[in-house]
C-alpha cells in the first residue's frame, strides 16, 4: 500500500519555527519508527526516541542514518516512566501521544 | 496522562521547552486531486473514542498548567495530507489503522471511488488532517 504522509512537509516546518534543535538534547516520546525524527536531530546535539512498541523501534533504528550514530539513540519505554535522570533534557516532544 | 506530563517535567531541564503536537478533531475532508484539479468527495466520521481522547490530552494539559508545571509560550495550528494512490487504498488504511477514530460513510467512499475511476490518470486520494502544535515552558 502507498502511502505519502505530509508530502509538503507541513509539519516540520512548524516544528522548527516553533524550536530551535541547534546543540540541544532531545527527548521524542512516540518516536514510532523515527519518521519525525530524521527531520530535525541532525541540529540537535543529541536525541533520544522514546516508544513503548518494540517493533517500530527495531525499524527505526535500522533507519536511523549513519552519519547520525552517534547521535540518535532509542529506548522502549512509556512516558509514564522515562528511563532518564532529572534535568536531562532540553526539548521534549510529544509527537502525537498525548 | 498527568502523570505522564509530571514525568516529562522531571527529565527536563528548568526553562525546558515541551512540544505538543498532535491531530485534533475537525472536518477531515476527503478529496480526490490531481495536477489539474482537486475535488472534495467528502468527510471522514469522527468516532467516540477520537474525540475523548482529545478531550483528554486538552484536560491534562490544563491539569499540568494548573499544577504549576508548564506555562503556555505558544499555540498554533497547521494541516498535513495522507495521500494515497488509490481510493481502495484509503479506505483499506482507514479501516485499519484508524478504526477507532473515524470512519467513512458509504455516501463518501462511493463518491471517492467514482471521482477517482472516472478521473486524470494521476488522480490520487488525500485525507487533510488538522494538527495542533503548542509550545510550553517547564517551570
Amino acid at each position: 500500500m502507498t502511502l505519502i504522509k505530509d508530502p509538503e512537509q507541513n509539519e516540520t516546518k512548524h516544528l522548527h519555527k516553533t524550536v530551535d534543535f541547534t546543540g540541544k538534547r532531545v527527548l521524542e516520546i512516540g518516536c514510532g519508527e523515527g519518521r519525525l525524527t530524521w527531520q530535525y536531530a541532525s541540529a540537535s546535539f543529541s536525541t533520544i526516541g522514546l516508544d513503548p512498541d518494540k517493533d517500530s523501534l527495531r525499524v527505526a533504528t535500522i533507519d536511523r542514518p549513519s552519519d547520525m550514530d552517534n547521535k540518535i539513540y532509542f529506548a522502549n519505554a512509556q512516558a509514564e516512566h522515562i528511563p532518564f535522570e532529572n534535568e536531562t533534557f532540553d526539548i521534549a516532544i510529544l509527537a502525537w501521544s498525548l | 496522562m498527568v502523570h505522564a506530563l509530571d514525568e516529562i517535567r522531571r527529565v527536563l531541564a528548568p526553562n525546558g521547552i515541551l512540544v505538543d503536537l498532535r491531530p485534533i478533531d475537525d472536518e477531515r475532508p476527503i478529496e480526490v486531486f490531481s495536477a489539474r484539479e482537486t475535488r472534495k468527495t467528502g468527510d471522514a466520521t469522527y468516532l467516540p473514542l477520537g474525540l475523548e481522547d482529545d478531550i483528554a490530552a486538552n484536560q491534562a494539559m490544563e491539569t499540568a498548567e494548573s499544577n504549576g508545571w508548564f506555562t503556555r509560550q505558544s499555540k498554533g495550528f497547521f494541516h498535513l495530507h495522507y495521500v494515497w494512490d488509490t481510493a481502495s487504498e484509503m479506505e483499506e488504511w482507514i479501516k485499519t489503522e484508524w478504526e477507532d477514530f473515524i470512519e467513512l460513510d458509504e455516501e463518501t467512499k462511493r463518491a471517492t471511488r467514482s471521482a477517482w475511476a472516472l478521473g486524470d490518470g494521476d488522480m490520487r486520494v488525500r485525507a487533510r488532517v488538522k494538527m495542533l502544535i503548542a509550545k510550553w515552558l517547564r517551570k
